[in-house]
């Protein structure tokens, strides 16, 4: 994670002592990096810079400003009166001269500056000590951007709230077109509250259908997908509620058994077992489900002769089992 | 989706057994009181089939204050809390500490803000009003999201995120449920017809 700890630190005394120290992190840092990345040779130049303590002027890289900036940055850290001002004037100047190379190179300029530039934050030290762990998260400074630590939290930050927000679209139906952290928010509140009414409401219309609170049909239902997974479905039955049925029982649930037996006595009427298999593995609308209910139970009237009663349990909503009706 | 409906498993396991463990106590109760059960039951058996999450932890930390959901929450609790008590009882606790020590800190956020809402922003209004509107959005979140006070901005999109999805996976199977029930009852008037 991205520790940014904001001290004022400016005192030149303590600073000049730590900024040899720095530099060396620096030049360890360098070095390992130039260890991962060896094809570009923007990091030779860029380490050479900063190895090289006495600014040379005389050299020549082929990007002059590059290597005059990053030398530049040098010199303020080594004197001990540098200024924070004079570094980031030091940048910009930077950025205006090197707005003509490409995005790689500027990333590593970049680099730079913002290395150097949080040299007064203690955040420095955990990267430096942690080079070789890499715990933390490296952030480049985009082209055209401030590149003090603050501003780098607040860049991570704020992507990582935007990548949520995207997954969250994804979620909420209807927010496709809103693009603004409020808009989404609104929604997301407007989603959350409607979800919650239909709790309370489902569970409303729940205590008016069922006079006492046990819904054993589906702890009936379950015991029975489950104990008598080999009861011969016809092919209409088979449309999709067996595979659903059996992908239930894939799920390995057995606990489910041993808990059900405990609370119920005994076996099912079948009919039931389709009912609530179809109800809780599709999502069907309301119509289609009810036209495949009507089939099964059809079905179910030709195939089964006896179903015993599960009486003492049920109330007058069920007598479920004595399901002998015509559709 | 595989993991929802093992959740959805889960869910109507607990909620069964919680609707059970409810129905012993007590024989003959209203439609009133039958419908705050079953909600009951249904938002402690969701916050227990997700443990691992800081809402659904916020949810059950909170049904336990009252001793009558005692039990209840802790037999919903007691298969899998095997493993994951003391993190739960941790966290709970570690939750109440966030939660007065964030009291503490909104109090005094508030004071400062107070002060500084002295003189609007001078440089940009758009942004600043911008600003405003999320920052009553998100409070208005952390009300909704069980345990949400007590969260910075990016976990409390985390813990919605989550949160929406355990919602709807309960409201699915309520809403079959109800299907099924209702279904079943209109088959049933009509035998006796």
């Amino acid at each position: 994670m991205l520790h940014c700890h904001y001290t004022t630190m400016n005192i030149p005394g303590n600073t000049s002592g730590t900024d040899v120290s720095v530099l060396e992190r620096q030049q360890a840092r360098m070095k390992w990096r130039q260890q991962q990345q060896q094809g570009l040779s923007n990091d030779d130049h860029c380490f050479r810079g900063l190895v090289e303590i006495k600014p040379d002027p005389g050299l020549q890289y082929g990007w002059p400003d590059f290597s005059d900036a990053c030398q530049d940055q040098l010199i303020p850290p080594l004197v001990a009166d540098h200024n924070l001002k004079k570094r980031k004037t030091h940048e910009d100047h930077k950025q205006k001269a090197v707005s003509k190379e490409n995005g790689v190179k500027d990333k590593k300029i970049k680099r730079c500056s913002e290395e150097n530039s949080t040299e007064t934050s203690p955040k420095e030290k955990p990267k430096a000590v942690e080079t070789q762990k890499q715990e933390y998260i490296h952030v480049r400074a985009r082209r055209g951007q401030a590149t003090d630590s603050h501003s780098l939290a607040e860049r991570v930050r704020r992507e990582k709230i935007s990548e949520r927000m995207k997954y969250l679209q994804d979620l909420v139906p209807g927010c496709n077109k809103i693009t603004g952290k409020a808009g989404m928010l609104d929604e997301i509140i407007n989603y959350v509250q409607s979800l919650q009414k239909q709790v309370e409401f489902l569970s409303m219309k729940l205590a008016t259908l069922q006079p006492r609170l046990d819904f054993d049909i589906d702890s009936l239902i379950m015991k029975e997908m489950f104990e008598v997974p080999a009861i011969g479905y016809s092919s209409e039955v088979a449309n999709s509620t067996y595979f659903q049925v059996n992908s239930l029982l894939e799920m390995g649930n057995s606990p489910i058994d041993t808990m059900l037996r405990r609370s119920i006595g005994g076996p099912v009427s079948i009919p039931e077992t389709f009912v609530v298999s179809s109800c809780f593995n599709q999502m069907q609308p309301g119509v289609t489900w009810d036209g495949d209910l009507h089939n099964l139970y059809r079905m179910e009237i030709q195939q089964e002769s006896t179903t015993i009663p599960f009486q003492h349990k049920f109330t007058g909503s069920y007598e479920g089992s004595n399901l002998k009706m015509e559709l | 989706m595989h993991t929802s409906s093992k959740l959805k498993s889960e869910f109507i396991k607990k909620w069964v057994k919680g609707l059970q463990i409810c129905c012993s106590s007590k024989k003959n109760m209203d439609f009133l009181e039958r419908k705050k059960k079953i909600k009951l039951c249904a938002d402690i058996a969701l916050a227990c089939a997700k443990n691992s999450t800081s809402w659904s932890i916020a949810l059950i930390s909170e049904a336990k204050k009252h001793d009558e959901n005692k039990t209840l929450v802790d037999n919903l609790l007691r298969p899998e809390s095997q493993i994951k008590p003391q993190k739960t009882n941790h966290q709970m606790c570690a939750s109440h500490k966030r939660v007065r020590s964030k009291k503490i800190l909104k109090k005094s956020h508030h004071v400062c803000q107070r002060m500084k809402k002295m003189g609007p922003p001078k440089s940009n209004i758009a942004t600043y009003i911008a600003k405003r509107l999320v920052k009553k959005r998100t409070q208005v979140l952390k009300r909704l999201v069980p345990g949400g006070e007590s969260m910075d901005e990016f976990s409390l999109i985390e813990e919605a995120l989550d949160y929406i999805l355990s919602l709807k996976v309960q409201v699915d199977v309520m809403r079959t449920l109800a299907n099924a029930t209702e279904v079943l009852n209109q088959s049933d008037s009509s035998i006796f017809d």
